[in-house]
């Protein structure tokens, strides 16, 4: 278990670095991907919606936090993603190995677009809804393409690090 | 915590979660910049620049290597423009020389400050904001090495200093820069040429909008604008900005305006310099703008 943590902390304190440093300067049509949502939505595919949920929020306080962003917005969006990506998956079946990738896709999508209509709300971001919808879409394809080399790696450390399977009663 | 948790409990799970984000959001949103959160954040970030400033000088030539593709196309074309505009200032140079010395023993006579005329302390960008919406660079100097808030911060160029921004935060050992794109940044501006004020407002990646004090104003492309330094401006006068893209003229409904594509390109800042001057008397100013 405090392996696990660990692990994960060190993904998210990686992700982090990467976002703030290498992929804000390349970019893909001006949109950066968003590497927190990656690593949330593909523990969510893999481990399911209470540790979707649990890592979302820990992952969007860490990135609030850390990079003194408005606090707590990140955490209620990656929270609502990780929640609601675990939760679709357990409902999908496809066996199509460009599955996490789609999801990725969709999810940071709707995710980018929540975060947005909160800040929109709060009056911390103030632009055009078709910039909005840009930088939602942009992002979201940035992510996806970026899901199949991350998704194995990720995927080991989730699986590896994984708790044995052990019921009490 | 249970090996597989129950939906009830989970649902649980994520209604506490969001609770506790709503809070800190409503927390943080009620208490502004100087709570106790914000702080938190500071600390946080105090934490992260060392790790950042790491990382930036392992990938920046990786970064430079993929900007420098952006750019080849142009990039030949830029060097062949710049070695005749070399060889043109040369011969302007030469000739100047004089007059600036000239321009010296007359500013002396009548005690007016250059345009930057204070200390600059010299930092290297360790990060970039991380969101999409901000235009924000993290500098690995901070409050220790002089840094205060709203310190207006340059970048050298050819023709003298450029404009990227001023403080927004400031800890120990990093500052956080709001660029001057950013959707939040405002900045008196003048055009060089004509003296025409205005007020340039970011627009994150877009070219940045100059509106003008007057109207009646016709304004070629090219044009370069410079910062207009007041008596208790945030910035020194005669900064570059950028240059004029487009001139829109005045419609039914709006006064004329024009795009101004800043002079520097902060895809690829690597050293910028803060200017060590805070503006005189900002007690009379909303917000510390100009």
């Amino acid at each position: 278990m405090v392996r696990r943590t660990l692990a994960i902390v060190a993904i998210m304190i990686t992700a982090i670095l990467l976002q703030s440093t290498v992929f804000s300067q390349i970019r893909l049509l001006g949109a950066k991907p968003e590497l927190m949502y990656l690593v949330v939505i593909v523990l969510a595919v893999i481990e399911g919606p209470s540790e979707g949920a649990a890592v979302g929020f820990a992952g969007g306080m860490f990135q609030d936090f850390f990079l003194n962003q408005p606090k707590g917005i990140t955490a209620l969006t990656l929270t609502l993603l990780g929640y609601t990506v675990g939760l679709a998956r357990q409902y999908i079946v496809s066996p199509s190995p460009l599955l996490p990738t789609t999801m990725v896709a969709g999810a940071t999508f709707a995710g980018v677009l929540f975060y947005e209509t909160v800040s929109f709300l709060l009056g911390t971001l103030e632009v055009a809804p078709v910039f909005f919808l840009r930088t939602a879409v942009f992002s979201a394809l940035y992510t996806a393409l970026l899901t199949p080399l991350v998704y194995p790696l990720l995927r080991r450390v989730f699986e590896g690090s994984r708790r044995r399977r052990v019921v009490r009663f | 915590m249970v090996v597989r948790p129950k939906p009830r409990s989970t649902r649980l799970l994520l209604v506490l979660l969001v609770s506790a984000s709503l809070a800190v959001i409503t927390v943080d949103y009620r208490q502004g910049p100087e709570g106790p959160l914000a702080g938190l954040g500071r600390t946080s970030l105090s934490m992260m620049a060392p790790l950042q400033r790491a990382v930036t000088t392992v990938t920046r030539p990786v970064g430079d290597f993929f900007v420098s593709i952006a750019h080849l196309p142009s990039l030949s074309r830029e060097n062949r423009d710049l070695k005749d505009e070399v060889a043109g200032l040369r011969t302007v140079i030469n000739g100047s020389i004089g007059q600036e010395i000239e321009a010296d023993r007359l500013r002396n006579l009548l005690d007016l400050p250059n345009s930057i005329d204070f200390p600059l302390v010299n930092a290297l960008v360790i990060g970039n904001g991380v969101s999409n919406f901000e235009n924000v660079i993290t500098i690995d100097r901070g409050s220790a090495d002089g840094i205060a808030v709203d310190m207006p911060v340059v970048t050298g160029g050819d023709t003298g200093a450029r404009l990227v921004g001023r403080v927004v935060a400031v800890i120990a050992n990093a500052a956080e820069v709001m660029l001057i794109t950013d959707r939040d940044a405002a900045t008196a501006a003048r055009l060089v040429d004509t003296r025409q004020a205005g007020l340039i407002q970011g627009r994150g990646d877009a070219d940045m909008v100059m509106s003008f004090l007057k109207g009646g104003v016709a304004v070629e492309p090219g044009a370069v604008v410079e910062t207009n330094g007041y008596q208790n401006g945030l910035y020194p006068p005669g900064v570059t900005i950028g240059e004029v893209s487009r001139f829109v003229p005045a419609t039914g409904t709006s006064d004329p305006y024009v795009t101004v594509r800043p002079a520097v390109d902060f895809s690829a800042l690597d050293y910028v310099a803060v200017v060590q001057k805070l503006p005189i008397d900002t007690g009379t100013l909303s917000g510390g703008q100009p």
